[in-house]
């Protein structure tokens, strides 16, 4: 085998209008596969008047109608249980997944094929290729296997590359933690979140994790794996480098990742997917390093194609010259920042969990915390951040102070309760954390009212 | 051998490339006709092929006909 850093060198390496070309021809593919194959497809591309042939640049991308979740969700309450995005008759589906239940109320679900199984692995080898992992590695995954699609395709891709699979489902934390020493696993995979829960298990157990066996941690599912103090605290406390991911159920797997130079962003695997920014509220395309809403575009699966669907993910966008690896793809610098829904309007003044997280996180002593919001006397909105501390020689008041300081100087001013509460009183958490706990009667300023 | 892109293929890719077209004509024509354990390993390995003539820049085109 080629001794390489790239997973496909031709590929990852390829002159951008060369790339450009090679998403082109691919996008012209896709276009006349959902046209052919996708009802819901082809009337919105008819009406559009696109077809495959008239897409003579990836500037002609902007004439495809966007895609949306509440699209796909009508079309699963149309015609259950999958809906109407079907290229491909049910029957010849291998694998059935859904979305995590994070931001909707009903799960998307989603089919693939023998050959879209492979691909979605294919994408997860770009990420933990790129970020050193081979086949002498054995890779522990930290993940409930069930419906959701969390880290299947990883598991599958650290099969194909070789290394050895150490299935960590159905296990509390304490036997993970023992689990990751006694096989002697050299990488780990599991939530930013999940990876902090086992080291503070780790400690309670008296093991030094950062003298373990562990060298890789792959993070995915919450946009915490490219906040700098979180990262930075994950990797103190395995003695490890972590690496950020994120993909989606809606394409199947992940669409970016971190390279092995850890250049505070993600590559985006631009030679199966396009990746636009948009604005959320003119949808006009959005220059490199402005911030802005992810619209993608995927080659890979075709049981259930995915034309420019509008993700809700915030994303900047900056060259692939951020980077000296040698990719050409382009960087979401800062991986994703959180949600367009995530956004929180306290008292006149926009909230995004990601960024209170950045800011907790600079303090090493606070091992949970909580983002609790509230109505007060009826009217008024407040926002207090609970915060455990186990190290009975903390100074908790003044690490109470300075947190609620910093918060309110990173938010003009608005002014944060920070509570210092029992030890093991928060939830904790083995996928995607939920750290917001919006209790108020009354939402923001519009007086609009709370569905009870 | 050239790929869509008009690049020349090394002489063990295009051989990955002839197994992947090869495979995927013996199973639509006579996929028929083999035992389970032959028709579906086969399934299995084209599915994994798709991916090497995907990588390569030919036009694997789609497999839901065989049952990949």
């Amino acid at each position: 085998m080629v001794d390489t850093k790239y997973w496909n060198p031709a590929h990852e390496t390829m002159p951008r209008e060369r790339l450009e070309a090679l998403q082109l021809r691919k996008l012209r593919n896709l276009v006349g596969w959902a046209d052919a194959r996708v009802p819901f497809h082809s009337e919105r591309l008819r009406a559009a008047g696109v077809t495959a042939d008239s897409l003579g640049s990836l500037e002609d991308i902007r004439r495809i109608p966007f895609m949306t979740r509440d699209e796909w969700m009508q079309g699963q309450l149309e015609a259950p249980p999958y809906g109407t995005m079907l290229a491909a008759a049910p029957e010849g589906a291998i694998r059935y997944h859904t979305t995590s239940g994070t931001t909707g109320k009903t799960p998307l679900r989603v089919l693939d094929s023998m050959k879209d199984w492979e691909w979605i692995a294919e994408m997860w080898c770009y990420g933990l290729w790129g970020f050193g992992v081979r086949p002498a590695d054995a890779v522990f995954i930290a993940f409930g296997y069930a419906t959701f699609i969390g880290f299947w395709g990883l598991h599958y891709a650290c099969e194909k590359i070789g290394a050895l699979v150490l299935p960590g489902g159905a296990m509390p934390t304490d036997a993970r933690v023992n689990a990751i020493i006694d096989s002697g696993a050299t990488v780990v995979a599991s939530t930013p979140t999940y990876a902090l829960r086992m080291a503070q298990e780790a400690k309670t157990l008296g093991i030094d994790l950062a003298n373990g066996p562990v060298q890789r941690l792959i993070l995915s599912g919450e946009p915490a794996g490219s906040i700098p103090a979180t990262k930075a605290l994950i990797e103190h406390l395995w003695g490890a480098k972590a690496a950020d991911t994120a993909g989606m159920t809606e394409v199947g797997t992940i669409m970016v990742f971190e390279c092995d130079r850890q250049p505070g962003g993600t590559h985006i695997i631009e030679d199966h997917y396009i990746e636009e920014v948009v604005d959320p509220e003119t949808d006009e395309p959005v220059p490199y390093g402005e911030m802005g809403e992810r619209v993608v575009t995927s080659f890979g699966r075709g049981f259930i194609p995915v034309l420019r669907y509008r993700t809700r993910d915030f994303v900047v966008k900056v060259p692939h010259t951020a980077c000296d690896c040698g990719r050409t793809f382009d960087i979401y610098e800062g991986g994703l920042r959180g949600r367009v829904d995530d956004m929180k309007l306290v008292r006149g003044t926009n909230v995004y969990p990601r960024a209170v997280e950045a800011i907790v996180r600079d303090h090493p002593e606070i091992d949970e915390f909580q983002i609790r919001l509230f109505t007060e006397e009826g009217i008024r909105d407040e926002i207090e951040v609970l915060i455990e501390i186990p190290d009975a020689a903390a100074d908790g008041s003044r690490i109470v102070e300075e947190l609620g300081r910093g918060l309110a100087d990173a938010h003009e001013n608005l002014r944060f309760g920070v509570r210092q509460v029992e030890i093991g009183s928060l939830p904790r958490f083995e996928l995607k954390a939920k750290r917001v706990l919006d209790e108020r009667i009354v939402i923001g300023t519009e007086g609009e009212r709370r569905q009870q | 051998m050239n790929n869509a892109m008009g690049v020349e293929l090394t002489a063990a890719e295009a051989s990955l490339v002839e197994c992947y077209e090869r495979l995927a004509s013996t199973l639509r024509e006579q996929g028929d006709d083999l035992p389970p354990f032959a028709r579906r390993n086969a399934t299995k390995a084209l599915a994994a092929l798709w991916q090497v003539a995907n990588g390569l820049d030919m036009e694997p085109g789609q497999l839901y006909d065989v049952g990949a």
